[in-house]
């Protein structure tokens, strides 16, 4: 199967043409998918800026372990629905949504997001007990934690620039250049 | 209102923020960035008061931690949201979605300061008193209605339908 055959199957599949459907399913889908993105961002903020020794006060350290411990199932739930919405939104039109440098790139910031805290756990968290408290984690932690918000921002940056390069209009035939690229 | 919304359309600041492609894109970026630091320090504040986050710290330090996330954070969101509001006053006042986060933003923020002036000097581990409690839960619903209205005032016709201002 092509990625061109797989695309078209994706914008004729039964979720694509319920959100084509129904008036209301892709403001209600797109709104969600900004609040799951941007709770993900906040919620990661909090650990990338206790990574970087800038969000606790310095007189109560709170454990690096505790925070994550605290804020990651929460992230993890909010990005589980950011991941459903923008499949959704994505298969309403697969084509001009592969095609988008916005979009590519922000697959591509997701993709090092998700590198950055494989490295993280793998590597620099195996340490943490013996600077779990301390208000300055060491260096390899605070690179990841400022390399975190980076990503972060830019893929919740990329999603709003997708929003300025295409538009929504269903009426639009399949095939027709709109210029997004 | 639309009256005054397209009197101010026509002012020099509104031509020239409609004409410029760059800051209303910034304006709307910084805006989405800034959301999430509100909201979600807005949010840690409330699940605090339930109970659910921070609990075995004191009311008073979690406040000192996100408080000034939180307000520094709402002075940037309302900055590029009026501007954002002066570069399209049409789309925005005839807006039902657009109403309803501005009552519910300010609902929030008061509710947030009263909650920080009544509740700071509340030891770790004490319960709040079951109005607080109630205020709480509002505030965490106000704060993710707050974020998904935001997005909803570009489909006020699909999300009200009769409702909409615009209809």
């Amino acid at each position: 199967m092509s990625s061109e055959d797989l695309l078209g199957a994706i914008e004729h599949s039964t979720p694509a043409e319920w959100m084509r459907g129904a008036v209301a399913a892709m403001p209600i889908v797109e709104s969600v998918h900004v609040l799951a993105a941007v709770t993900v961002l906040g919620t990661l903020l909090i650990v990338d800026l206790r990574l970087l020794g800038l969000l606790e006060l310095r007189e109560a350290p709170r454990a690096l372990t505790r925070v994550s411990r605290e804020l990651l199932p929460l992230a993890w739930l909010a990005f589980g629905a950011a991941v459903v919405t923008g499949s959704l939104m994505f298969s309403t039109s697969a084509h001009s949504y592969f095609f988008n440098t916005a979009f590519r790139l922000k697959m591509l910031a997701l993709l090092c997001a998700g590198l950055n805290m494989a490295v993280f756990q793998l590597v620099t968290f195996r340490g943490v007990a013996s600077w779990d408290v301390n208000a300055l984690p060491p260096r390899a932690a605070r690179v990841a934690g400022a390399v975190s918000l980076l990503l972060w921002a830019s893929v919740v940056l990329l999603g709003r620039w997708i929003g300025f390069t295409k538009g929504y209009d269903f009426s639009i035939p399949d095939g027709v250049d709109l210029g997004f690229h | 209102m639309r009256d005054i919304a397209e009197w101010l359309n026509r002012t020099p600041p509104s031509v020239w923020i409609q004409s410029s492609f760059w800051f209303i894109r910034l304006l709307q970026a910084t805006h989405l960035l800034t959301a999430g630091v509100v909201s979600v320090s807005g949010l840690m504040i409330a699940l605090r008061i339930l109970g659910l986050m921070r609990a075995d710290e004191p009311f008073e330090t979690v406040w000192r931690r996100f408080a000034p996330w939180l307000s520094s954070g709402l002075v940037v969101m309302v900055s590029t949201g009026l501007l954002q509001t002066l570069g399209d006053p049409v789309r925005e006042f005839t807006s039902t979605s657009y109403w309803l986060k501005m009552v519910l933003l300010v609902t929030g923020i008061t509710l947030t300061v009263l909650s920080g002036r009544r509740l700071r000097s509340a030891p770790a581990g004490e319960r709040f008193p079951v109005a607080a409690a109630i205020g709480a839960a509002a505030l965490v619903l106000l704060w993710l209605a707050i974020v998904m209205l935001g997005r909803m005032i570009a489909y006020d016709r699909a999300i009200w339908g009769s409702l909409s201002l615009r209809a």
